[in-house]
């Protein structure tokens, strides 16, 4: 069985936890206490990735870091449709990789002053957010000039990929790093999107969205 | 010296929760803010803790100001005379795991924590299909009351379903709540053990106030249970409020307004009814909007 | 310093930003809004925030017809921001009028307009009224208005259908809220207002719509694309400037109190039998054999909120005043639906409506009562209706449908033909089950079947004839249902009122006793004396005018309470309940 070394308030893990939820597969999940046990720099955890960064993944005797690689992994080997990771189509590929690229970016800013309001980690909070706001103005206007082409996913095609996986996390809880979604409505009505893809799973800290269509 | 910046003498002169010793590294310096002023602690080789106000310089120091290690917490004050911290009387039995779940930061006031604490009527939508689930979403009748003798908010007999109700819980049904409302900023949860249900297990809310605006909420475990993993229980404790914390970091105004017209009760709120007419009462400015005289 | 002008109206959100199902967060000199678009199109701009614990209902669930807040379920009626639900009380109609601040919404342009108290019209600009005026993409920018105002006059765009680098931008007009530029090269002419929405004390979003869209899409996308670039370094250049000076401290909305019956906890409104609404008959029409569909509208304003299971008084041009259950689901409200009943023996009521209300006719309505209220918390609803006994039913089908729970209506008719809202059944689909044709004894072989499965959580509503509600009643009683598991409503009370008995009751909050004589009812003694009570059909069907009695033994003569409610004693109906002991104590 797939194990995931796996903290339940990080946003990395909460985007393999959606992928396998999407794809219907079963993992265990390995609890590492994050914070405050800081368990990640342990001996035990440093072993396993010497980053000390979660998440981890194992899979037959692979031992996987990095939520992005993870993603393009789970998505490679057991997505039959190979739509999540078009890896047959080379510049919808190459769309993918650029936005998964952005999504680290997400990490570094987002992320980090959520950390800083949450956890209390000493990073400059300014810069933080101000990144954060960077990133997302051009998010939001990809997406309003997508919506405007007919595209609804994050990368051209008529169906969500791993790159909308791996950004949608920390732009849902962007809000506990005290940066606000309210200037970014296209970056608002593609978080409704991906909380409506079948297979949806939500996290502490994100809501679910209404039904989609009238019962 | 400057000026303090919390002038409530009621929340100066109360004892305030800021670390988990057990998380202290012996021999480091930490810095939090309570209460709007920067503050120091650290723990010597021999074990004990102290606090100082910081003086902004760079080698930390600054004033001493009193310290007292309480649940596992280390505590202090701002205030010249305050009062005795409220007591535990479970957290002395042996048998029991005790240890801090969590330690979060939320943009939101202390009291507004406090009362999402108490409340019962939202376990079935914030913490879906853990501490409550739809349809059962009725809040049944309970008893509120302010003790005298001890000056605390007692909510009990609340009867709340659980699909979930503890880390290793796995059927639904009603599990009996009690809740103690001890000091401004803390809250104490007993509900029965799922170990031994003679006994009752306790989570506590005590909240460092930051600002009026911001908290660091820790979360004290403290239950019969021989089994569980301590980092299962923490995860489920911070899966439950990471839950919350977007409820409370989207209320508006962030403070708590103890005027009877800002806000519309029902009578499922009677704990909340309860707490806020007793911040009234005690006179507290601090982290609420007071009601107009 | 930024002048707040409440009465002007402002553009607050794209009409794109309001898809289906979304709720969009907007902000006006510092106050938050709620702003989503139900399934009828009805645009809703609300206070951000729940009356009950402040949470934003930005962040709630759209279903369509009412949005729910996260934080405990509540649910707000579209357009009137009504509370129709509250799942801590399931049993429970939101007993006061619970209703979020709205704001007033106009969509013109392509945008959402609104105003805290407007005086006047939105802005007027006719060549923005053409159907091929294109929305540009809305830009929020981190400054002033006013300093955003200024550099939108410099601006420079090219008309749409121009090549080339040669063209001019000229200001047409300006005020301290829009920037109107016309772009002008050899051939081509394009107008564009800048509307400048003032957020916060520091912050706006720049909404522009051109006057033309050229065609195809990819020219018209070309052109958005353009001036997106244009304002996004417009922009740059605006926050740079703005970062060097202090930001302006932002606004402080004032949160208005509540009135004082919503802080309380629960007092029941003391309304008479009063009309408080005027409505005009939209449509009339044939609902089916005998029943005639009725389809109010209001004269101004909005329709009052309602519940599932709610009715309203109709005063009726004779003087008559009867009661009507609501078909309308939840949260459906830019008219009310009624279903009336040809009655053989009719008083006038139902022969006036027949007969003599015709399509735009007005009457006059009562706020909408509810005394057979829904519970949205059941594993499973069972709802048995007959003949007329439908309207109330239908209200709730419909309602727990939009919500996707799990439902049977049974309907039971004589004849196909006497099957009503037809339109209405067909979209509830299978969970309809008719029931054609059967006599008294194939009903009640038909209801035992129905009623066989009960389990704990499920919940059976019934409305129908007297004979056919008894014996569903009964049946309901020997398959273990318990009695707070079954609702009913009758539509009336058959019946003899025996009112010979005369005894004497004293009202404990008024401190007042008082004589009821044999032929006169408590709710005429007490009416007297000048206490308001409320009352509707005033023949113990409705459950309006129920008190609480705190001592003596009632002497139960409504069809409105159940069994064990009746053996309890602690409740009566005034108008035709007496008593059995000589004193009663009433909680009045």
């Amino acid at each position: 069985m797939i194990k995931l070394y796996d903290y339940e308030l990080s946003g990395n893990c909460y985007k393999l936890r959606l992928l396998m939820s999407i794809l219907g597969l079963d993992y265990e999940s390995i609890t590492v206490d994050f914070y405050p046990g800081r368990e990640h720099k342990s001996g035990w955890f440093l072993k396993i990735n010497p980053l000390g960064q979660l998440p981890v993944l194992e899979d037959d005797g692979l031992v996987l870091r990095d939520a992005q690689a993870i993603l393009v992994y789970l998505a490679a080997r057991y997505d039959q449709s190979d739509r999540w990771h078009p890896r047959f189509d080379a510049r919808l590929l190459g769309e993918v990789s650029q936005w998964l690229a952005f999504a680290d970016g997400i990490t570094a800013t987002a992320s980090a002053a959520r950390l800083h309001d949450a956890m209390f980690y000493d990073f400059d909070i300014d810069a933080a957010r101000q990144g954060g706001h960077r990133l997302f103005r051009i998010l939001d206007e990809h997406l309003w000039f997508g919506e405007r082409e007919g595209r609804d996913w994050i990368c051209r095609a008529d169906h969500p990929t791993i790159a909308d996986i791996a950004c949608f996390p920390y732009v849902m809880l962007s809000e506990e790093g005290g940066i606000s979604r309210m200037d970014y409505p296209a970056i608002r009505r593609w978080c409704d999107r991906v909380k409506r893809v079948d297979g949806f799973v939500t996290m502490s800290g994100i809501f679910p969205a209404g039904p989609a269509r009238a019962a | 010296m400057h000026g303090r910046k919390c002038a409530d003498p009621v929340i100066l002169d109360l004892w305030h929760p800021i670390a988990s010793l057990a998380e202290l590294p012996t021999g480091m310096r930490s810095r939090t803010v309570l209460l709007e002023e920067r503050i120091g602690y650290g723990k010597a080789q021999d074990g004990v803790a102290s606090v100082w106000l910081e003086s902004g310089s760079e080698d930390g120091g600054g004033r001493p100001l009193p310290a007292k290690a309480a649940y596992g917490y280390l505590w202090t004050t701002l205030g010249r005379d305050p009062a005795a911290l409220f007591a535990i009387p479970e957290y002395d039995e042996i048998d029991r795991r005790k240890f801090n779940a969590a330690t979060i930061g939320v943009n939101v006031s202390a009291p507004r924590a406090v009362e999402n604490f108490l409340d019962l009527g939202h376990l079935p939508f914030v913490h879906s299909g853990i501490l409550g689930a739809e349809p059962h979403t009725e809040v049944k009748e309970y008893d509120v009351e302010v003790a005298t003798e001890r000056d605390e908010i007692r909510a009990t007999r609340c009867l709340v379903f659980q699909p979930k109700a503890s880390a290793h819980a796995t059927g639904g049904g009603d599990v009996e709540y009690s809740y103690r409302v001890p000091h401004p900023y803390c809250a104490v949860l007993y509900k029965s053990s799922a170990a031994d249900p003679s006994r009752l297990d306790i989570v506590a809310l005590l909240v460092q106030p930051v600002n009026q605006e911001s908290i660091r909420a820790h979360f004290l475990t403290c239950r019969i249970d021989e089994t569980s993993q301590e980092s299962a229980i923490k995860r489920f404790q911070q899966t439950i409020f990471g839950q919350d914390k977007p409820i409370l970091e989207n209320q508006y105004p962030k403070k708590l307004p103890l005027d009877p017209r800002a806000e519309t009760p029902i009578r499922s709120d009677k704990s909340a009814i309860a707490y806020r007419r007793w911040l009234s009462r005690k006179g507290i400015t601090y982290g609420v909007i007071p009601a107009a005289a | 310093m930024l002048q707040v002008d409440r009465t002007r109206w402002h553009p607050i959100a794209s009409s794109d930003d309001l898809p289906f199902r979304h709720v969009f967060q907007a902000q006006l000199f510092g106050r938050e809004f709620a702003v989503w678009r139900a399934d009828d199109g009805y645009v809703n701009v609300w206070e951000n925030r729940c009356l009950h614990r402040g949470v934003r209902l930005s962040i709630g669930i759209n279903d369509g017809r009412e949005l729910k807040c996260q934080y405990h379920g509540w649910r707000y009626a579209n357009r009137t921001a009504g509370c129709t639900y509250i799942p801590a009380h399931p049993a429970d109609a939101p007993a006061r009028t619970i209703t979020n601040r709205t704001f007033p919404v106009v969509e013109r342009y392509g945008l959402v307009w609104t105003a805290e108290e407007p005086g006047g019209d939105v802005a007027s600009f006719d060549w923005l009224e053409r159907p091929g005026r294109l929305a540009l993409r809305p830009i929020p920018v981190n400054a002033s208005p006013q300093r955003v105002l200024a550099s939108l006059r410099d601006l420079a765009f090219p008309p749409c259908g121009a090549d080339g680098e040669s063209f001019e931008t000229a200001v047409e007009s300006a005020d301290d809220s829009v920037v109107v530029l016309c772009a002008r090269a050899a051939g081509a002419e394009t107008l564009a207002a800048f509307f400048v929405q003032p957020v916060d004390a520091h912050r706006c979003v720049v909404r522009g719509v051109l006057d033309r869209a050229p065609e195809p899409a990819p020219a018209r996308l070309s052109v958005l694309r353009d001036l997106n670039q244009r304002l996004t370094e417009l922009r740059a250049e605006i926050e740079r400037v703005a970062a060097q000076e202090p930001a302006p401290a932002a606004f402080e909305p004032a949160i208005e109190p509540l009135p004082t019956e919503l802080a309380e906890m629960p007092a029941i409104s003391n309304h008479g039998r009063r009309a408080g609404f005027r409505v005009s008959v939209e449509r009339k029409w044939e609902a089916a054999r005998s029943i005639a569909g009725f389809e109010l509208r209001p004269l101004e304003g909005l329709l009052p909120t309602f519940q599932p299971g709610a009715h309203i008084d109709i005063h009726l041009p004779n003087g008559a005043v009867r009661q009507y259950s609501v078909v309308n689901g939840s949260g459906e409200g830019a008219t009310l639906t009624i279903g009336v009943k040809r009655e053989p023996d009719s008083q006038g009521g139902s022969s006036c409506l027949h007969d003599t209300v015709r399509t735009g006719d007005v009457l006059a309505i009562s706020e909408p009562r509810n005394n057979f209220p829904l519970r949205r918390d059941a594993t499973k609803t069972l709802l048995i209706a007959g003949g007329i006994g439908i309207t109330p039913l239908l209200s709730m089908a419909q309602t727990l449908q939009n919500q996707g729970l799990d439902y049977e209506l049974h309907y039971f008719v004589r004849d196909e033909s006497e099957m009503a809202f037809r339109d209405r059944l067909g979209e509830l689909g299978s969970a309809v089950r008719p029931h054609i044709g059967l006599s008294a004894e194939a009903t009640a072989r038909q209801i035992e079947t129905l009623c066989g499965g009960y389990a704990s959580g499920m919940h059976l509503y019934l409305c129908g004839p007297g004979p056919m509600l008894q014996a569903a009643r009964s049946i309901a009683a020997e398959s273990g249902w318990p009695d707070e598991a079954v609702h009913f409503e009758y539509f009336k009370n058959t019946k003899e009122i025996d009112d010979s008995s005369s005894f004497e009751i004293a009202l404990a909050r008024s401190a007042l006793t008082l004589q009821v004589p044999a032929g006169r009812s408590i709710l005429e003694v007490v009416r007297e004396h000048g206490i308001d009570m409320p009352s509707s059909c005033e023949q113990g069907a409705c459950g309006t005018c129920m008190v609480t009695v705190i001592e003596g033994e009632p002497d139960h003569q409504d069809v409105y309470l159940n069994d064990s409610e009746k053996r309890s004693g602690s409740r009566m109906m005034t108008c035709v309940s007496r008593a059995r002991s000589p004193r009663l104590v009433l909680d009045l």
